[in-house]
């Protein structure tokens, strides 16, 4: 006990995060067939924009959550509409949709160390530092924050996908298009309308990254990474595999500090990648991961 | 299978750069500069080899420019290897290590295999900058002055190495292997059951593309001198051997050489003045390459060629009836 207990407390609270974190990229990878290169630089830029809201109008980051949903669907809307929507489907489509949106991520990057130069910035809150006791370990008062959050955040989804007809048009249109257009579903919406949910769920993972971590122009590639390593874990088909996906991943990262000297736990998430990939092309939990 | 024309025009202009410093009045900067534009060109055609040919696009092949770099750097300084010898370590040991990556994870297609190089990238910058070492970590490797080649000469054998990347490039091309590999880039699953088998002919392609950029590595560490793992490793390295191949066509051979110019050429006259802005920049040139012309300058150049005899062909039809 003791110890690993900590950890492993650790882990589920990381996991909460990463969850939120990867889901975004699983629903717009899920519905449109394309990864979204740019997902680490919105995480990026909802950080940053939390961290101007607190800065100049000292909005909490947390009350900041609705503000950065709206505004990053807003973006990936826009996105899409611009951009996205003239690459074509398909295994050739991949390739241009891929630089495509690194091209949109190297731009976002600039603009960040353009308007608020290349340093580290960190939020300040009043209770950054304040912790709470928790099943007899003790864990800081913002971790605990971010993990209701994404809690709530992937029940409301759950719900969303499960009990709405806007849920249950996105996952037909996941299942294959051309019958959903069919049945009367407007494809074309569903296709605008996941890709402003996904980079939103970006947004709102990157408001709670800011209060987690320190933050530059940077930020946002291992997340990326990391977001990819959890839905090949967990596959694409449910809530529930998802928070399986990062609760493996967070468990490996935490318990690798035992294995590996601390530099390397960013290499934690890629190496899992691989074997997993080469082991279970399907992912652990789901199929449907590959096409 | 071989045809003459392109190999006489390659000849042709291999012998006109060859001759170009010694007969043109060329001054020292653009000399310099030019032999190292060979090298990224040279890189890119190795990138496009996998990225192009195969079309698995990789975001990770600074790790074996950075490996290239440093097996070289110290096989000079440890070793008192001659620097081509020590090039070719380099590049062996960058072709090994791409092998030692690749051959897991060419199995992926598409975007499972392009994130997965982000993270052999990621992975490889933060060993080699923590591995100090072997790399000096920020700190970095100075070459020995006596033994490695000044800017000057370093220019034909930048030629050299470009040279065997063209021909490379126009052999994966032609030949058996450059035909299977369309089959496994159009759909790996029928290539199988034609016989092709993916991961070998895969594996070759990552190796070649690993050794050929490890040497430039090796090319880059002696041109500069003085290498840090930092600038070796880093993700805009990869970036650059990218946007090379884009601007200039993916999967052609004449494509990435063009790329390599414009590259340069933006790189050296438009950016040394606004170095903040350059992300973005090639972040903006690979969008609106994406959007409007993806097949780049090459795609380019074939649609004004094609404009003209089209239109032509259309009034003379229009004329008739």
């Amino acid at each position: 006990m003791g110890e690993a207990f900590t950890l492993a407390v650790s882990a589920v609270l990381l996991a909460g995060f990463y969850s939120a974190m990867a889901y975004g990229l699983g629903l717009i990878y899920g519905v449109l067939r394309i990864v979204n290169l740019a997902h680490g630089g919105i995480i990026m830029a909802a950080a940053y924009l939390a961290w101007q809201l607190f800065d100049r109008f000292a909005i909490d980051p947390f009350l900041a959550i609705p503000i950065a949903l709206v505004v990053f669907f807003a973006v990936g809307v826009a996105i899409y509409l611009g951009l996205v929507r003239f690459i074509p489907r398909g295994p050739a489509g991949g390739v241009q949709s891929l630089l495509l949106l690194f091209g949109v991520w190297l731009v976002i990057r600039n603009a960040a160390y353009l308007l608020f130069s290349g340093n580290e910035q960190v939020i300040h809150t009043t209770y950054a530092t304040s912790s709470v006791s928790l099943l007899g370990g003790s864990f800081s008062v913002t971790r605990v924050a971010v993990f209701v959050v994404a809690l709530v955040t992937l029940l409301a989804l759950h719900l969303l996908l499960s009990r709405t007809f806007l849920g249950r048009s996105i996952r037909a249109v996941a299942q294959n298009p051309e019958s959903a257009t069919l049945v009367g579903i407007d494809v074309h919406r569903v296709y605008v309308i996941s890709f402003g949910l996904g980079t939103a769920l970006a947004g709102l993972a990157g408001v709670l990254a800011s209060t987690l971590f320190a933050f530059t122009p940077s930020f946002g590639a291992s997340e990326l990474l990391k977001s990819f390593v959890i839905i090949v874990l967990g596959g694409l088909g449910s809530v529930v595999g998802i928070a399986l996906g990062a609760l493996v991943l967070a468990a490996a990262e935490v318990f690798a500090v035992y294995v590996v000297p601390p530099y390397l736990t960013a290499a934690v998430g890629f190496v899992l990648l691989v074997v997993v990939l080469v082991l279970r092309p399907g992912g652990l939990f789901g199929q449907r991961v590959l096409r | 299978m071989t045809r003459w024309r392109p190999v006489a025009g390659a000849a042709a202009a291999f012998l006109a750069l060859y001759l170009a410093p010694v007969l043109l009045p060329i001054d020292e900067y653009t000399h310099d500069i030019v032999g190292l534009t060979f090298v990224f060109m040279a890189a890119a055609l190795a990138w496009n080899w996998v990225g192009g040919y195969v079309g698995q696009i990789s975001f990770g092949h600074s790790a074996m420019f950075g490996v290239g770099g440093f097996v070289a750097a110290r096989a000079m300084t440890a070793l008192d290897l001659p620097f081509v010898l020590a090039w070719l370590a380099g590049g062996l040991i960058a072709g090994g290590y791409a092998l030692l990556w690749g051959h897991p994870t060419l199995r992926l297609r598409g975007p499972y295999f392009s994130i997965a190089t982000i993270g052999v990238g990621e992975a490889t910058r933060l060993i080699a900058t923590y591995w100090s070492d072997f790399t000096g970590g920020s700190s970095g490797v100075s070459l020995p002055l006596a033994g490695n080649p000044s800017k000057f000469e370093l220019y034909w054998y930048g030629l050299y190495l470009l040279a065997a990347a063209v021909a490379v490039s126009y052999w994966l091309r032609v030949s058996r292997i450059g035909l299977g590999l369309l089959a496994i880039k159009e759909d790996v699953e029928a290539a199988g059951d034609l016989g092709v088998n993916p991961t070998l002919y895969q594996d070759v392609v990552l190796f070649l593309s690993g050794v050929m950029v490890g040497v430039c590595g090796g090319f880059y560490a002696s041109y500069q001198a003085f290498i840090d793992p930092q600038d070796m490793f880093s993700f805009d390295r990869s970036i650059g051997l990218i946007l090379m191949a884009v601007i200039g066509g993916i999967g052609t051979v004449l494509g990435p050489i063009g790329g390599a110019v414009v590259f340069v050429i933006i790189q050296e006259y438009l950016l040394a003045n606004y170095s903040d802005l350059y992300l973005g920049l090639y972040g903006l040139l690979l969008i609106l390459i994406i959007l409007f012309e993806p097949q780049g300058l090459t795609g380019l150049l074939r649609r004004l060629l094609r404009l003209r005899p089209h239109r032509f062909r259309r009034e003379r039809r229009e004329a008739a009836t």
